[in-house]
């Protein structure tokens, strides 16, 4: 069934008109990498989907519940069911590795402190960083400091996580500690929306892709068919310059 | 010249510095702790553009930070009991002090919470806090260690600039250099040693102040 409907969805910024019209269905347990050149509204799109960006026009619901784009309840039950992992990690400097993934549950869920100290062990194992717990994030390497961001995402139990390229930010020979992480996700049928430059690992991956241009959904489908058969002239051209 | 210096003559009134240096740290420390709060309040107002307070704020700010220490100690001690509010010397100068360095706090704490990354609100917003809980469990602690330093020289000028509540007759610690030398007649010894007590509580306080707040707000990082 399907977790995530967008509709119509339009979004300006002043007279720069950056979503123009952008319908995705995202069913559970679906990993959906949204690809295209730089400025072509994959950020946005995917920002929407967890209210940090506000849109003007069109509809999304998230498990049937329709999320109006202004409305602060509305937002926070959204954002309860939607985690994001972002470029910049943006973990917390003053809390440690332990405290930045108990923080939101306890503050925002209560959860009781015993519980979530167990559940942070198991995320930092899961991440391959049971030792860390204990550590201050400026003590990690960026490879480090996005699994725990990815932890800390997790944490909240979300139905559905938003990756903005989440590897973009970091040196080559890290990159894969981090993908092999989603990819763990992925196999464990966790819903994902991302936006990734790793092609090859976008084609491992997920069982939908999209192609956005000028705003636009230009191209969707399954990996296989629109890597090695793209249909548009554009997405020809994208899929030679970046395989 | 054949001044003979005596500086027996202030070491006699060592009860009297001790008592003045006491009610000195005691006003410092009330403002310290007053002023810091009302900078927090008071900088979110102003960050968040809560109305009508982030106005309200904006005016004391300004209205304290553009005005000497000394008239708006006299205003308090003088003119407030023109309007039937009578003040004693000790509360008019805690609460010239406390708002004085509140307005500058104010502005201090501001520009920490208005430095902090972008990224950082997201991160939480996407976490699903609310405003208050971010600005509670995100903003504020960073926001502080960024502008500890500015705070701390605050309340140093703010200690210094507590001698002038001498004038409402305070007893603070300059209150108590000028009793003693009316009595012994020893103006420079007694200002001498005064200047010294002042210098040593200041770079004290500053010490103090940086490594027991970083430590603080810190908390074992490295
Ligand atoms: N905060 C903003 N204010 C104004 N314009 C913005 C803002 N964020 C993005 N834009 C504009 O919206 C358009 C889409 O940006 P977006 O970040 O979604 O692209 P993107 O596909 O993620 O690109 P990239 O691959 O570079 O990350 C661009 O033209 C960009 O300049
Ligand atoms: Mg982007």
């Amino acid at each position: 069934m399907s977790l995530v409907n967008i509709t119509g969805l339009h979004k300006h910024y002043g007279p720069n008109h950056v979503l123009k019209g952008v319908d995705l269905t995202v069913r559970q347990g679906d990993v959906v990498t949204l690809i295209g050149r730089s400025g072509s509204g994959k950020s946005t799109l995917l920002r929407t989907i967890n209210g940090l960006e506000s849109f003007d026009q069109g509809s999304i619901t998230l498990a049937g519940q329709t999320i109006g784009s202004r409305d602060a309840k509305a937002l926070q039950q959204l954002r309860l069911q939607v985690g994001m992992v972002f470029q910049q990690f943006n973990l917390f400097p003053h809390l440690t590795v332990g405290e930045n993934i108990m923080m939101s549950p306890r503050v925002v869920k209560g959860e009781s402190p015993h519980i979530l100290r167990e559940e942070a062990h198991a995320l930092l194992a899961k991440v391959g960083l049971a030792d860390k717990f204990d550590a201050w994030p400026d003590q990690l390497s960026g490879g480090q400091q996005q699994r725990v961001a990815i932890a800390r995402a997790l944490a909240m139990k979300p139905q559905v996580l938003l990756c903005d390229e989440i590897t973009s930010a970091l040196d080559p020979e890290l990159v894969n500690e981090v993908l092999a992480v989603v990819r763990q996700l992925a196999q464990e049928g966790m819903t994902l929306i991302m936006v990734t430059h790793e092609m090859r690992f976008a084609r491992d991956v997920s069982n939908h892709v999209v192609f956005m241009h000028q705003g636009k959904i230009h191209e969707a489908g399954h990996p296989a068919d629109l890597f090695s058969r793209p249909q548009t002239p554009e997405l020809q051209n994208f899929v030679s310059a970046v395989m | 010249m054949s001044y003979q210096f005596d500086f027996l003559a202030v070491a006699r009134e060592a009860p009297e510095l001790a008592a003045g240096l006491a009610r000195t740290v005691e006003l410092t420390a009330v403002a310290c702790i007053a002023g810091l709060l009302i900078g927090i309040v008071g900088a979110v107002c102003r960050a968040w553009q809560l109305r009508p307070f982030n106005t309200l704020f904006a005016v004391y700010v300004e209205m304290f930070r553009n005005t000497p220490f000394l008239v708006q100690l006299f205003f308090l001690f003088f003119g407030l009991p023109t309007l039937g509010i009578d003040i004693a010397p000790d509360s008019a100068a805690m609460l010239a002090m406390v708002i004085n360095l509140g307005a500058y706090a104010v502005e201090i704490i501001r520009s920490g919470i208005e430095a902090t990354p972008k990224g950082q609100i997201e991160a939480a917003q996407a976490l699903a806090l609310k405003r208050w809980q971010i600005f509670l469990h995100v903003v504020l602690r960073p926001a502080l260690l960024r502008v500890w330093p500015a705070m701390t020289s605050q309340v140093v000028i703010v200690m210094l600039g507590s001698a002038v509540c001498a004038q409402i007759s305070t007893e603070e610690l300059s209150y108590a250099a000028s009793l003693i030398q009316s009595r012994n007649f020893r103006a420079f010894e007694t200002y001498f040693v005064t200047a010294g007590l002042y210098l040593a509580l200041a770079l004290l306080l500053r010490q103090t102040l940086l490594r027991g707040g970083g430590r603080l707000l810190k908390r074992g990082r490295p």
